[in-house]
């Protein structure tokens, strides 16, 4: 998985790219948690993501944790699977997803 | 059981009893009553005829002497000289006993009694009566009395007014006037009768009968059978005294020297009373009948008959007829009782509703959890390319005995047996979780088949206070020879196909039935099977399912249908049995267990010739393996041309399953994870079977995670089995000889 990161002023759009597993998880939960500091609005780009599992679930519910706290979190470019992921879930009513 | 009474018996019984008593008291009330009320009138009526005959005889006595006594005033009245002789001679003329001159100033002046001269009237209560002579009256008669100047002397006396002043009285003894009236006296009482039978008697003073009616005249009156003591026995009284022979009321006056005795037979007066006795008892009894009948029957009306009503209304609701209702509204108590009744059938129904839901819902859960016991998941060897076994049990409504399992004994030998268990319900259920436990437990100790249905069977005996029996027939396969060595306790036998021939029943001495009876000794029996043979087993739920006309679906409509799909694979050839079975059913209920196991024989030689599609991968279970296991997976889904999207969300399942076994099968991170997939062309799904070594852990039984919930009060724990749960089509766990063994299907379209 690569994880492609643009920065302005206070929104920070990240766009992960391929699975978001057990074994990728890690790196985009490290990523993120580096780049908090002074964000208001997150933005979550899932164009090239194949699908995500509950690790990465895991993750996303970290992130909206914290930006609950400063600000916003929004998703954009959910695929079928991924919504059906977090319909299931219920991470849908959950989450901003746009 | 003594026959109780019935309400209308006793009520009969003391209704009769008060009437006959209030019956009997008044009748002898009455008896009493009537006869003191008829000796009165008898009294009334013996005083009555008396007095009559007393009044005729003074009026005739009476008469008498007055007529002499004007005869003696006129010879007095004609003569100058009133001397003593001259009354001596009137006296003899007249047969008189006394005659007396009187002057006006009430002294005797003559009597044919010298003593009495010169006597002055008014000094005798007797003789001063006579005095009205002196002032107007012209005549006076005086009755049968004793006299004033000697009591023992009673006479008769009479006066009469003289023309020259003064009066004359005559007497004369009673002897001398009876002898005139006797005559008069006897026609008075011939005929006269005192009631029907009475009569009245004169007697004179010497006892002597004047007149009867039975012609006794003369005769004492000892004759006609009554003695009379006058001290004893006074006038005016009444006595009973037998009289010409019979019992006889009886009562006396004294009158002119008379004795006047009035008699009447008893007998007459009883009759009187037994008449109105009689007559009243005779309407007693009409009255009372009517009474008894009246009340009894208002009382079998008003009451037995309702009583009766309730009772059928409950006989009614004792035997589970509980939609009945008791409606007797004819009075308030009935009306009471009724609701009453009605108010405990409801309560009662209600409690039994309340009692069947709870054991339905009991009896639901021991159904899943005897399934939960047998092996579900199918194919359950994946890895093993000599056979395909499947296996199901199609429970009746009730909780049944059928069973059926397998497993390996060890690495070559499958065992398989499918069992019936006697009779139904919770008890047949917990009888074969036993069997099912003794015979496995043996069967993996490594005994030969007969001896593991022998030891169960003695086990089975122990304390089977129950007495239930089960059928079994049981096999152990030798995946690599394809020997089968089977055993038979009293169960249907199976069918048995060779290569491309028909099924047919192979039929072997059954021994007897388990915990049957201790020691039972069961034969061993081998076949060989080839590749592409099959084996049926089953229970008699098949055999002996029933349509709505009663007719039996039989073995040989079972071998027509596994003829005709003899080549399908055991699960297909399985549910075409049951489909079969159903449609012949119809309608009707499902009485018994349908249990049915099939095993085709591949191969042991040619693994994966001919069921190939099985791939498996074994890998160190660690994270970064994650990748490689999907990819080996992908690489299978490919093959079918997999959807993507369904490749996705296979994919996100590998990596929860994989990843859990990664974090948490082996403590130490030391371990292997092996994953099987297997396509299944015919049904278009893939079955992932993934298998460790680690902890025993059923991810299943993890709580499902509540996803309603917000951020910052989500657990992220569960998830990821929830993720798989959803979106995979089946799945499930089993912990066997050691493993995890975790198993998805999930169908591509």
């Amino acid at each position: 998985m690569t994880i492609e990161k643009n920065r302005n002023n206070e929104e920070l759009i990240i766009a992960p790219k391929g699975r978001l597993d057990t074994v990728t998880a890690p790196s985009l939960e490290e990523e993120l948690k580096a780049s908090f500091d002074g964000v208001q609005k997150l933005v979550l780009d899932f164009k090239a993501l194949e699908y995500i599992s509950s690790a990465g679930l895991r993750v996303l519910l970290m992130a909206q944790k914290t930006m609950n706290k400063q600000g916003v979190m929004v998703i954009r470019n959910v695929n079928e699977t991924i919504a059906e992921v977090f319909e299931i879930t219920g991470f849908a009513d959950m989450l901003t997803i746009e | 059981m003594k026959k109780k009474k019935k309400i209308s018996q006793s009520f009969q019984k003391w209704l009769s009893v008060v009437i006959m008593i209030a019956f009997l008291v008044t009748t002898v009330c009455l008896w009493v009553i009537q006869t003191k009320l008829s000796e009165n009138n008898a009294i009334k009526l013996l005083a009555l005829n008396i007095s009559d005959v007393r009044e005729d005889i003074i009026d005739a006595s009476d008469e008498n002497l007055l007529k002499l006594t004007h005869e003696i005033a006129e010879e007095l009245n004609q003569t100058n000289e009133v001397t003593s002789e001259f009354l001596e001679q009137l006296t003899a003329k007249y047969d008189v006993t006394e005659i007396n001159r009187i002057n006006p100033d009430g002294i005797i002046d003559a009597s044919t009694y010298p003593d009495f001269l010169d006597y002055d009237m008014r000094s005798g209560a007797q003789s001063s009566e006579f005095l009205v002579l002196l002032s107007g009256d012209k005549e006076y008669v005086q009755s049968y009395q004793p006299v004033s100047y000697d009591d023992s002397i009673s006479r008769k006396y009479g006066g009469v007014v003289l023309n020259n002043g003064g009066f004359v009285q005559v007497g004369y003894g009673s002897e001398r006037f009876q002898k005139d009236i006797d005559e008069f006296v006897v026609g008075v009482t011939r005929n006269r009768h005192v009631g029907e039978g009475g009569s009245v008697i004169i007697v004179n003073e010497a006892w002597n009968i004047v007149s009867d009616r039975q012609g006794n005249e003369g005769k004492n009156l000892e004759t006609v059978g009554v003695w009379i003591d006058r001290d004893k026995t006074p006038a005016g009284e009444v006595f009973i005294e037998t009289v010409y022979g019979e019992p006889c009321y009886c009562m006396y006056q004294i009158s002119e020297g008379y004795l006047v005795l009035a008699v009447m037979p008893t007998g007459e007066a009883a009759l009187s009373r037994n008449v109105s006795v009689g007559v009243t008892t005779a309407m007693q009894i009409l009255v009372f009948a009517a009474l008894f009948a009246l009340i009894f029957f208002l009382v079998r009306r008003l009451v037995v008959d309702n009583i009766y009503k309730v009772n059928e209304s409950l006989s009614a609701i004792s035997e589970g007829r509980l939609d009945t209702t008791v409606n007797v509204r004819s009075h308030e108590e009935f009306n009471a009782l009724s609701d009453d009744i009605n108010a405990t059938v409801n309560t009662l129904k209600r409690y039994i509703s309340e009692a069947e839901a709870r054991i339905d819902a009991e009896l639901a859960f021991a159904k899943a959890i005897q399934h939960s016991a047998l092996p579900s998941v199918f194919p359950p060897y994946p890895n093993r390319k000599e056979f395909d076994i499947w296996a199901g049990m199609y429970t009746a409504k009730e909780v049944g005995g059928d069973f059926y399992d397998f497993y390996f004994v060890d690495e070559d030998t499958l065992a398989f047996l499918v069992a019936d268990v006697s009779g139904k319900g919770i008890p047949a259920a917990m009888f074969m979780m036993t069997a099912k436990t003794f015979i496995k437990s043996f069967a993996e100790s490594g005994m030969s088949v007969e001896e593991v249905l022998s030891h169960a069977n003695e086990k089975l005996c122990e304390g089977n206070d129950a007495n239930m029996f089960v059928t079994a027939w049981m096999g152990l396969l030798n995946t690599k020879t394809g020997v089968v060595s089977y055993a038979n306790a009293g169960h249907n036998p199976p069918l048995v196909k060779h290569g491309d021939e028909t099924f047919t029943y192979l039929k072997s001495r059954p021994g007897f039935v388990l915990a049957g009876m201790e020691g039972v000794r069961y034969r061993k029996n081998e076949i060989q099977l080839l590749p592409g043979d099959s084996i049926y087993l089953y229970t008699d739920g098949v055999t002996e399912a029933t349509n709505i006309d009663n007719e039996l679906y039989g073995e040989e409509r079972l071998l027509h249908v596994m003829n005709q799909k003899a080549n399908l694979s055991s699960q297909e050839l399985c549910e075409a049995v049951k489909a079969d079975v159903d449609a012949f059913v119809g309608e009707a209920p499902q009485f018994d267990d349908i249990t049915m196991l099939c095993l085709n024989y591949f191969s042991p030689d040619e693994k994966g010739e001919k069921n190939k599609k099985v791939k498996e991968l074994t890998v160190k279970a660690t994270v970064e393996n994650i990748d490689e296991i999907t990819d080996f997976i992908n690489e299978q889904l490919e093959s079918m041309n997999c959807p993507m999207k369904v490749q996705m969300q296979i994919d996100v399942a590998v990596d929860e399953i994989f990843g859990n076994i990664c974090h948490y099968a082996y403590p130490l991170r030391e371990g292997e994870a092996t994953v099987f997939v297997e396509m299944q062309e015919e049904t278009q799904a893939v079955v992932m079977t993934f298998m460790d070594s680690g902890i025993p852990y059923n991810p299943l039984e993890k709580e499902e995670p509540d996803t309603t919930l917000s951020a910052e009060e989500r657990e992220i724990g569960g998830l990821g089995i929830f993720i798989v749960k959803k979106t995979m089509d089946e799945i499930s766990y089993r912990y066997e000889n050691g493993k995890n063994i975790l198993t998805v299907k999930k169908y591509m379209k």
